[in-house]
């Protein structure tokens, strides 16, 4: 974890963590340490984030009924808490997917803009 | 919903261990980030290490994924309660959908004992234990005059006004004292004359009761003395009614009685006094009632001093009315003051009825526990098989009991539903039964305390009938429920005597009801058969009084009332008309001592009381009413030198036996008074003129124009209904003086039915009782019968197997039925024999152990009974033998 990191994004951090695992569990099932394999994989470490941050994001988020879990065989015969999505957890990533890209669109907008205030 | 199960099923993790799990879980992501990384090419040691340290704050990440399942699991368990009683409700209901028979059965049973023991309830609560609605209620006290004498109390009788003074002055228990005599007054000047009950009163009694005008101001002392009275109070009503709620009324001069009365206030809403007075005038001292011995005006009433208990005030008043007695033996030899609660006063005589009704809606609810645990069981022993599977596979015995106990509370919810409203329906029909209507001094209504009992009795009848057959139909011998059926257990049969009991018990207490209202019903036969010497077909009856004010000389009136009298006769249908100061029934009640010439005058103390009143010629003829002997009183006795009267028979008995009464002379008053003698000139029959079952006792008749009062009563006889001379009657009166209020305007046949409301409101209401417990007895026993068929099917079909014909069948049921019903006429008769004895007071022309009620009703049970019996027996006739004994 760099030094340089600046502290607030962390608090955006946590929005993201949400809809990243909601993402993830969008093709179905899966443990928490194949998503962190996933999101390591896919953003090439850009959060550099404890990877144990993530669980208690899974827990709220079961908490709040956006995903369930169940205890299942892994892939290599061990007892493994698997998540996956509920219809109202489906209907969550779908908002918040629609949210971030027009934030990502407006704050892309204003940075590229040459158009200077007044 | 789909069913639980797959994901969901993992909703209720809160059997597992939270702490374990996360442990499990987070552990499993270092192991396989350790195995994926030695995959890689890490070291041993090393790879764990940067497994552990990739993960972060570990310790830190257990405790918050701990505490959120934590919070999870409390919210899922209570949302799984509330799934488990919404679950419970919702088998409850369809299970009772799925016999829609019990169900319909039981509601009735418990929203008819819920209905109308809230109906009683609430007549009890708003009668007799509700307060007054004056401040401090309990320290009213109603005082009257007593005559105590050779053994016969005579109670509430009116009051004298210098016993009333004495009283008020030389009392010390009571804070003050205040007087009212009762008054009709007629409104007129701006709209329709109308004619309102009201009261003279003293200036202290509104005071006293603690009621303050909502506009100007009470009666002043000054203002009880002649010259400064002319001024009125108006009911909130009345002033509503007549002057549009005019607020600035006071002040105002207003025509009452033909005279000009200044508006000093308006009492507020609801009240009235005495009873239905709804306009007060000053109570005005007069030479004429100065005298000791005129006890003519209707009571005193007194707040005690607090802390003051009734008997002290009663001791008080004894030790002054002594005093009186000794001062002024003429005047108050035998006269006390009675002091009575001011609620006793008012609704006294409704307390036995009331608590009569009290007893029976007891007795009613006794049976409809009865019946409803009677269903209950026999719905138990039905379910028994249900309930033993239930068992063996697993179900919690907790959650069975808790789930029998929902539905017997969706039960006693459905059935107080039911109450309620046959409860509301009830008070209404309650206070219909009263004439009139009720007094405002009984708010007879739904409030929040019966309302508390209605919903406490329902859910204490489920709580019940519901815990106890769930306790022992939760409790029970697997594998002797599973063979249920094969019949004859012990259990069974212990069941089957507790229901019989049950029967047997709803039968005695039917019979008592039923022998109650069957002795109250004839009770009421008796008075609506009694001779009353009259025929009050066809009579219109109307009063009218025309005022001192206008006409203050005795030949005005007898020229008003003889105009009056030729005009009515002269109406089309009218075809007979005369007058009295008070017809029969209405309550008119004066009395005087009188005394015969030439007879030697009666002892002091043992006075010739007579009923005495001025009739206009005809009364006798309108209301068909034979002249025995002499002539009747005719218009033209008019000489008030020659008075003449017609007496009745008792009379002509009691003072003239062996004499021809005729020609002799009576007068009111002792031999030593100046009052005028009265010819006899005929002898009527008797006819009944006191509320049933008061007799009539001596009486003399004045003709009205000797006798000129203000107030006669008249009677009009037509062969078509009476209320269709209403309209020619009020145009006369209004063509001889528009200012002349008519009022009371009743049939004769109304006015009589009407004094005997109570008489027939406790036959009624016993009445219904009994024939709703007749019911419910019937009810218990077909269930019971029923049971005991079906549980016989097999035993039945067997015997019919072997030869029994479908007569013998029939018999062998009915007899079970009957059996229950003869064990229960036997303990209801005694009981009855008990029981009865407590309505003596409110039978007429009765006995209380009458035979043909003693007789009749149990043979009527009986009968009842068979029937009952018959049905189910009907059908275990129709068993055919093979399917019966093939079955299980």
């Amino acid at each position: 974890m760099s030094a340089l990191t600046p502290a607030p994004a962390l608090d955006l951090l946590k929005g993201t963590l949400d809809l990243l695992m909601l993402k993830a569990l969008s093709w179905g099932p899966a443990h928490g340490y194949s998503m962190a394999r996933w999101i390591e994989r896919l953003t090439a470490d850009a959060f550099q984030i404890g990877e144990g941050s993530l669980y208690p994001a899974l827990h709220r988020l079961e908490e709040r009924e956006w995903i369930e879990s169940e205890w299942r065989v892994s892939e290599n015969n061990r007892r493994a808490k698997f998540y996956r999505l509920t219809s109202r957890g489906r209907q969550q990533l779908r908002a918040e997917t629609a949210n971030w890209t027009s934030f990502v669109e407006a704050m892309g907008k204003v940075l590229r803009t040459t158009e200077q205030p007044n | 919903m789909p069913e639980p199960g797959g994901w969901r099923r993992y909703l209720r993790f809160w059997q597992s261990n939270i702490r374990e799990d996360v442990d499990d879980e987070l552990r499993f992501h270092l192991d396989m980030h350790e195995r994926d990384l030695r995959a890689a090419g890490r070291a041993h040691g090393v790879a764990r290490e940067e497994a552990e340290r990739r993960f972060g704050e570990l310790q830190q990440v257990r405790e918050a994924c701990i505490a959120i399942d934590t919070r999870r699991r409390e919210l899922v368990r209570r949302r799984e309660v509330m799934g488990d009683m919404w679950q419970d409700l919702r088998f409850a209901l369809r299970t009772l959908r799925k016999s829609p028979g019990f169900t319909l059965v039981a509601v009735i049973c418990i929203g008819l004992g819920v209905g109308v023991t809230t109906t009683i309830l609430s007549a009890v609560h708003g009668i007799l234990i509700r307060p007054l609605p004056y401040p401090k209620a309990e320290e009213l006290v109603a005082v009257y005059a007593r005559w105590t004498h050779s053994g016969t109390i005579e109670n509430g009788v009116n009051i004298s006004y210098q016993d009333y003074l004495s009283w008020r002055n030389d009392n010390r228990t009571f804070a003050t004292l205040g007087m009212y005599t009762w008054e009709a007054l007629a409104f007129s000047g701006e709209g329709e004359p109308e004619r309102v009950d009201a009261a003279s009163i003293t200036a202290n009694l509104f005071p006293l009761l603690g009621v303050t005008p909502i506009l100007g101001r009470n009666l002043l002392p000054e203002e009880e003395h002649q010259g400064k009275s002319s001024v009125v109070l108006l009911g909130y009503r009345l002033w509503k009614r007549r002057y549009g709620g005019d607020p600035s009324i006071v002040g105002r001069t207003v025509t009452v009685a033909g005279a000009p009365l200044q508006v000093i206030g308006v009492m507020p809403q609801g009240f009235a006094f005495p009873d239905r007075g709804e306009a007060w005038i000053p109570f005005v001292v007069e030479e004429h009632i100065e005298s000791r011995g005129n006890r003519q005006f209707a009571g005193a009433i007194g707040r005690l001093k607090p802390g003051t208990t009734l008997e002290q005030g009663q001791r008080d008043l004894d030790v002054i009315s002594k005093r009186l007695q000794q001062e002024f033996p003429r005047e108050n030899l035998g006269w006390d003051a009675q002091a009575m609660t001011l609620r006793e006063d008012l609704v006294g005589d409704l307390r036995r009825p009331l608590l009569i009704f009290l007893g029976g809606v007891g007795f009613l609810l006794l049976i409809v526990c009865a019946n409803v645990a009677n269903l209950m069981l026999t719905r138990g022993a039905g379910r028994q098989r249900e309930i033993g599977v239930r068992v063996a596979i697993g179900a919690a015995r907790g959650r069975l009991v808790r789930q029998l106990l929902t539905e017997s509370l969706v039960l006693a919810g459905l059935g107080g539903v039911l109450g309620l409203g046959l409860a509301v329906v009830g008070i209404r029909l309650f206070g219909l039964a009263m004439p009139n209507g009720l007094p405002w001094y009984i708010p007879l209504r739904l409030d929040g305390a019966t309302l508390a009992i209605t919903l406490g009795l329902s859910a204490l009848t489920g709580i019940l009938f519901g815990l106890v057959p769930a306790f022992r139909n939760t409790d029970i011998n697997l594998t002797g429920a599973l063979r249920e059926g094969t019949g004859g257990s012990g259990e069974g049969a212990r069941r089957a005597r507790l229901r019989s009991s049950l029967v047997v018990a709803e039968v005695a207490l039917s019979l008592v009801l039923m022998i109650g209202a069957g002795l109250l019903l004839k009770s009421y036969r008796a008075y609506t058969h009694t001779n009353i010497g009259f025929d009050p077909k066809g009579v219109l009856t109307f009063r009218v009084s025309p005022p001192e004010a206008k006409y203050p000389h005795s030949e005005q009136r007898i020229v008003f009332f003889n105009q009056l009298m030729e005009r009515l006769r002269a109406l089309p249908g009218v075809e007979q008309a005369g007058g009295a100061n008070g017809i029969p029934f209405s309550g008119w009640n004066v009395q005087a001592e009188m005394t015969v010439e030439g007879h030697p005058e009666h002892p002091q103390g043992e006075p010739l009381d007579v009923h005495y009143q001025a009739v206009i010629p005809g009364f006798f003829k309108t209301l068909g009413i034979p002249i025995v002997a002499g002539r009747d009183l005719s218009p033209l006795d008019r000489d008030t030198a020659n008075r003449v009267g017609v007496i009745n028979e008792t009379l002509a008995k009691q003072e003239f036996p062996g004499e021809d009464p005729l020609g002799k002379r009576i007068k009111i008053g002792r031999l030593a008074d100046k009052e005028p003698w009265v010819t006899v000139v005929g002898v009527v029959r008797d006819f009944r003129h006191y509320r049933l079952p008061q007799p009539m006792g001596p009486a003399i008749y004045y003709p009205y124009y000797q006798w000129a009062s203000y107030t006669q009563t008249i009677v009009l006889k037509t062969s078509g209904l009476p209320a269709n001379l209403l309209p020619g009657v009020v145009r006369v009166i209004k063509s001889i003086d528009p200012d002349l209020p008519t009022y009371q305007v009743q049939s004769l046949e109304q006015a009589v039915n009407r004094s005997l409301w109570r008489p027939r409101m406790q036959g009624q209401v016993i009445g219904l009782f009994a024939v709703l417990a007749l019911v419910l007895a019937s009810v218990g026993i077909y269930g019971v019968v029923s049971y005991a068929v079906a549980q016989r099917t097999r035993e039945l079909g067997v015997r019919m197997a072997l030869g029994a014909s479908r007569g013998q069948v029939v018999g062998m049921v009915v007899r079970q039925g009957a059996l229950l019903a003869v064990i229960g006429v036997g303990a209801g008769l005694a009981g009855a024999f008990a029981l009865t004895r407590v309505l003596a007071t409110l039978l007429f022309g009765v006995e209380v152990t009458d035979a043909t009620v003693f007789v009749g009703i149990p043979v009527l049970l009986g009968v009842v009974a068979v029937a009952a019996s018959w049905l189910p027996a009907l059908r275990a006739a129709r068993i055919d033998p093979l399917v019966a004994m093939r079955a299980e």
